[in-house]
């Protein structure tokens, strides 16, 4: 058994275990405080603080603190609930430590704080109803998960449709087991004439003849034939063994050899 | 029971999905109304005291064991392991239902975090699909028939009305007052830093 001691189910103890409901978190801003200076629900002290209708530097702190944490029955602690009252009482403290030593505290947020505030509260409205309906659904979810349905019909695998013409079917099945179409490769461009072979042919066109039409050269060629053709003859030039002339541009290239 | 009724008593029997009042028109011939009349004898006949009860499930009907005998079908019938939804699965469920189609963009707007992750383990468990696209644009998501299977739904759009959810004025009330301390909270935080 646990929980007998109020004061060890709220140390250690902060989820709902065992029987004793355990306190939600809105439990702590409603519970009932009793001190000299206020006498009433947690949350409207931290409104009346607020708004400074109470002094803060007249606020036992210690008094409130122990107030807020005797609870008025052995309820256990709910995490939220004390993480929750212990944020409070801890910006309450510090609120009053800084009064105490005479910094500045804003009493009221600027009005960019409360437009933010009021865009979350509007959207936080807008959405509780499919948080709502979330819980419905999770209800739905328990109710309907106990019913048993015949998932495996018993000796069937699939269901085949009896009343269909089975020619059809045998036809449907037919055009699903042909082989399809091999891919083909041809945009693969294989590359029919490596680079030192044209540069052999180039240089065999230019030992028989004085200058060659580059247009000539490649008028059977493909465009990457012709690309190759290019660089092969601009190979040549680097080597010191032709040299090219285009009078337009975009017109012929005329390559010359340099060598007698 | 009439043969109607007997012949809709066997499909439901055989039947191994909700089945739909258009199928078992096609196999009795007979009229939607006639069916509903042999639907009801049906569910007579398979009354509280006994273990089956008929139930219209995703747009079909189907005869199915009752809730409190579970037990003992899962000792004759391994259930396959329930995987549990997560509050941020089951409510971006709740927005996709009520409306949907919708984008992952205006999920993502009402809930107000990254749905990314959730919307797609929604879609591996079959609990939505993307939805017809009329017009070019951005994907839009729906419920599935799992979904209403799983849910106990008749049809689509059998939900509560959205309305119903609402929060009352002094529920919104107390709201704007949680987020006043939460301030109060926030700007002693923003002090110490």
């Amino acid at each position: 058994m646990r929980g007998t001691n109020p004061a060890e189910g709220r140390a250690g103890d902060a989820g709902n275990l065992g029987g004793v409901p355990a306190r939600d978190a809105s439990a702590a801003l409603t519970q009932e405080v009793e001190i000299d200076l206020f006498q009433g629900p947690f949350d409207l002290l931290l409104t009346l603080l607020l708004r400074d209708e109470v002094d803060l530097l007249e606020l036992p702190l210690a008094d409130l603190v122990e107030e807020a944490v005797t609870p008025a029955t052995d309820e256990r602690w709910e995490i939220d609930a004390a993480s929750q009252l212990v944020l409070l009482l801890a910006a309450i403290a510090d609120l009053k430590g800084r009064r105490m030593l005479g910094e500045e505290v804003e009493d009221e947020p600027d009005a960019d704080a409360l437009a933010m505030r009021e865009a979350l509260v509007g959207r936080l409205v807008a959405y509780a109803p499919f948080q709502r309906a979330a819980l419905w659904l999770a209800d739905r979810l328990r109710a309907a998960e106990r019913p048993r349905y015949r998932r495996v019909p018993p000796g069937t695998a699939t269901p085949v449709p009896v009343h269909d013409d089975p020619a059809r079917l045998s036809a449907a099945i037919d055009r699903m087991v042909v082989a399809p179409p091999a891919p083909s490769l041809a945009h693969m461009g294989v590359v029919r004439r490596p680079l030192p072979e044209l540069l052999v042919r180039l240089r065999d066109s230019l030992a028989r003849l004085r200058e060659v039409s580059f247009d000539r050269i490649v008028a059977d060629c493909d465009r990457l034939e012709e690309a190759l053709t290019l660089l092969a003859a601009l190979e040549l030039v680097r080597r010191g063994e032709a040299e090219l002339r285009q009078d337009v541009p975009f017109g012929d290239i005329l390559i010359t050899g340099t060598r007698a | 029971m009439n043969d109607l009724a007997r012949t809709i008593e066997a499909l439901l029997f055989i039947a191994p999905e909700p089945l739909e009042v258009a199928t078992i028109q096609d196999i009795t011939g007979e009229g939607p109304d006639g069916i509903a009349g042999a639907l009801e004898e049906v569910r007579g006949r398979h009354g509280p005291d006994t273990g089956l009860e008929l139930a219209e499930v995703a747009g079909g009907w189907a005869l199915r064991t009752r809730g409190d005998l579970a037990a003992a079908c899962d000792a004759l019938r391994a259930r396959p392991r329930e995987d549990r939804l997560s509050p941020a699965a089951l409510e971006t469920l709740a927005v996709v239902a009520y409306l949907e189609p919708v984008t992952r963009r205006e999920i993502g707007r009402l809930r107000g975090v990254d749905v990314d992750s959730t919307v797609s383990s929604l879609l591996d468990r079959g609990l939505i699909e993307e939805a017809d696209r009329p017009h070019a644009g951005p994907t839009t998501y729906r419920t599935t028939t799992a979904f209403l299977e799983r849910f106990g739904l008749a049809r689509r759009g059998d939900l509560p009305t959205l309305e119903r959810f609402e929060l009352t004025g002094p529920e919104a009330g107390a709201l704007r007052a949680r987020l006043e301390h939460a301030d109060l909270i926030a700007e002693a935080e923003t002090g110490d830093a």
